[in-house]
């Protein structure tokens, strides 16, 4: 049975509140948890639950995703059977933004008409957990149902099972159907399918909003969060990186703080994120903050609530604030002087 | 198989039973170092910086963890359709099953892996050592030189030198003689066991020594000396950086404490000689509200509750509530109680320590302690007694 399921993960959706993440990434690829990709999670649950095939649907900005992805080795999903499938949007001018949208599915049927698997997992690119797909499979077949819609506390987490030959029949015949998603079909009540839940009651995040990123990027420092996220026997896979382990001098200062490896700490952290290779000065003090990978901070700088993107150097005696409603968000690549902000 | 200039031969076959209970389940080269790696990465890795692009790696005991370490050799870019990493492990011939008696002889043994390459040279490495050496530097060396053979050495102080392998050369760093473990040392520069051979030199003397019945079949002991009998020109290639042979419980702990001080040699921070190992794959590290991290070098996946003083911490090692580790090697997936103290000690993997142990060196400062479970059980009733 483990065999059956084939993997969709829509990356299409482009949120508006996520902007200052995604000039140079689409949502898929926003860096999350230290070292993580939110694509890796819905990767991963994907690959731990025995799936094989793995189509992803992207359509904007996913030069960073393909090279975050590659032959998906990473996964395990470097088949000669199956694998790793990237499907982008030839079309960005098609309006219709619902995750599983069918007409993007269309321009590339072969893919559902090839595949021999029997089930069709279809999730949305952003939310994180860590969750078992058999458990909904076989549910979804104990229960005789059509489509099955996982949700967490009453709401859905976009991710659908179904049958692949209904997914087919639901793309071919959406003209006459009216039904231009899964979406579309869950929530209508006119036709005859059963339309089941699944209830998952473990950690779920999800990210669609700069201040949803911030708040469950700083719940993963709970400890019974972070537990239920990172489990032994089902890990998160990303793409690897070679980096050396953290060093911590014989200044540093670090609190209830996920450090991931490559960094160099010789400041004060507290209640924040490191993600790889990131650099912290002498006398710097960085609190309630997500500082992504390759950054640098210099000496003597004051950061709080602020979320600083991939590749930024702060130099030295700089002080940057946000709060907690609003973190401040430096982008991507840019430097950051001590004078700029006055 | 297309031609290849040079082909890497690295000896992985060692017991290295000076570490003790390190190497009871594994070969030398697979011992953990440096919070993160296997000591041989090092040399694997500088294979792949420096170009050489084949390398076959000779294991005998017990290669369990080293062969499924090495796997087709991805972690190091060396999984190759020309070349690559090839595992070569003893094997039967019809009439007799050879194991590796020597250095030299598990090269011999292998003729047929180099011959597929028709290669010009050959570079022998031991899979011991942990150093940064760009090898193709020391290919043109040996090329400019002319050499039959080029030895690779380093200067040791004077002190030391009569615990190595020491190399007399002239002015023209040309090899008059070799001197294993001198008395009385007349040089400082001690042999680092690589050695560049044009490959028919080898091929012949390998030859010349495996019909030699009272030969013990070693590099050092027996082919150089033959070498320098028959008057070939073999040139010492002087290497100057960090190098140490990891080959006791104490050298590998001070090679651990070497990568903490501010200015160390060997740095795992340059992105143009990256260290390669095949990577955990485990969350970053959670450093909890009461724990304390200064002069450590931490791997993903550890858990810090406690104090941790200048020490190095393998992927998977957690620390518990009010321990205080320190001066130590915590290896991949041990498991520190709370409350625990410990002080100048190398934890082996997968070894859980009791809350309330106390571990430290009691006769002199110089010792290591080298933490088993039989030592954890003669700790039993101390603990039972301190109250715990």
């Amino acid at each position: 049975m483990n065999k059956t399921m084939l993997g969709v993960i829509d990356a299409t959706k482009y949120i508006d509140t996520l902007e200052s993440l995604t000039l140079n990434r689409c949502v898929a690829a926003i860096p999350f948890a230290g070292r993580y990709r939110l694509i890796d999670f819905v990767l991963s649950n994907m690959v731990n639950s025995g799936i094989e095939s793995v189509a992803i649907f992207p359509k904007y900005q996913y030069r960073s995703l393909m090279d975050h992805l590659g032959s998906g080795k990473n996964w395990d999903l470097n088949r000669k059977r199956d694998g790793l499938f990237f499907f982008p949007s030839p079309d960005l001018n098609m309006p219709y933004e619902h995750v599983g949208a069918f007409e993007h599915f269309e321009q590339h049927i072969d893919y559902f008409l090839r595949s021999k698997q029997k089930y069709a997992l279809i999730c949305n690119s952003y939310t994180v957990c860590n969750i078992d797909y058999q458990m909904v499979l076989k549910r979804h077949i104990e229960s005789e149902c059509d489509i099955t819609e996982v949700r967490h506390q009453g709401k859905s987490l976009e991710m659908f099972i179904l049958e692949t030959s209904l997914l087919l029949d639901l793309i071919i015949n959406r003209n006459q159907t009216g039904y231009r998603s899964i979406i579309d079909v869950v929530r209508d009540h006119r036709h005859q399918l059963k339309i089941c839940d699944y209830e998952y009651s473990g950690y779920v995040a999800v990210i669609d909003s700069i201040e949803n990123y911030f708040a469950h990027s700083m719940e993963l420092l709970h400890p019974m969060i972070w537990k239920q996220l990172f489990v032994k026997s089902r890990p998160i896979y990303t793409k690897v990186k070679d980096e050396p382990p953290t060093k911590y001098t014989s200044e540093a200062v670090v609190k209830n703080s996920i450090v991931a490896n490559g960094c160099i700490i010789e400041g004060h952290v507290e209640n924040s994120i490191i993600f790889r290779a990131v650099k912290v000065g002498k006398g710097t003090v960085i609190k309630n903050s997500i500082i992504m990978q390759k950054s640098q901070i210099g000496e003597n700088c004051e950061l709080d609530c602020v979320i600083i993107d991939k590749d930024v150097k702060v130099e030295s005696d700089v002080a940057l604030y946000g709060t907690v409603q609003q973190p401040f968000v430096i982008r991507k690549g840019t430097v950051q002087g001590a004078l700029m902000n006055q | 198989m297309l031609k290849k200039k040079c082909v890497a031969m690295l000896l992985a076959g060692g017991k290295g039973s000076r570490l003790s209970s390190l190497t009871k389940n594994l070969a030398k080269p697979a011992v953990p170092f440096g919070g993160k790696y296997r000591i041989i990465d090092f040399t694997l890795s500088n294979c792949t910086n420096s170009g050489i692009d084949t390398v076959g790696v000779l294991t005998q005991y017990q290669p369990l963890v080293l062969n499924s370490y090495i796997g087709i050799g991805s972690a190091w870019d060396l999984d190759r359709k020309n070349g690559g990493v090839t595992v070569l492990p003893p094997y039967a011939e019809s009439s007799e099953v050879k194991w590796y008696t020597g250095t030299a002889s598990a090269i011999y043994q292998n003729l047929n892996y180099i011959k597929q390459y028709d290669p010009e040279y050959v570079l022998i490495l031991s899979g011991d050592h942990i150093y940064k050496m760009d090898y193709s530097q020391m290919l043109d060396y040996h090329i400019e030189k002319n050499a039959d053979v080029t030895i690779s050495v380093i200067e040791v102080p004077w002190s030391e030198a009569s615990r190595f392998g020491i190399m007399n050369t002239n002015e023209n760093m040309e090899i008059l003689q070799f001197e294993e473990k001198p008395a009385n040392p007349k040089n400082n520069l001690a042999s680092m066991g690589i050695y560049i051979f044009k490959w028919s030199i080898l091929k012949e003397y390998l030859e010349m020594d495996s019909r030699n019945p009272e030969s013990s079949h070693d590099f050092g002991k027996d082919v150089i000396p033959l070498l320098l009998e028959e008057k070939k020109k073999l040139v010492a290639y002087p290497f100057r950086g960090y190098w140490k042979d990891v080959g006791t419980v104490k050298s590998l702990w001070e090679a651990n404490m070497d990568l903490l001080k501010e200015n160390c040699k060997l740095n795992l921070f340059d992105y143009s000689w990256r260290i390669y190992s095949v990577n955990p794959n485990q969350p970053p590290q959670y450093i909890a509200h009461d724990a304390i991290v200064t002069e450590s070098l931490i791997n993903e996946g550890c858990v810090v509750e406690g104090t941790v003083e200048h020490s190095v911490l393998f992927q998977g090692a957690h620390i518990g509530k009010g321990s205080i580790v320190k001066d130590s090697v915590i290896m991949p997936d041990a498991v520190i109680g709370e409350n625990v103290y410990i002080e100048k000690a190398i934890v082996p993997s997968n070894i859980e320590i009791p809350n309330g142990t106390i571990i430290r060196p009691e006769q002199s400062f110089d010792e290591i302690i080298l933490v088993t479970e039989e030592l954890l059980e003669k700790q039993e009733p101390e603990r039972m007694g301190s109250g715990e």
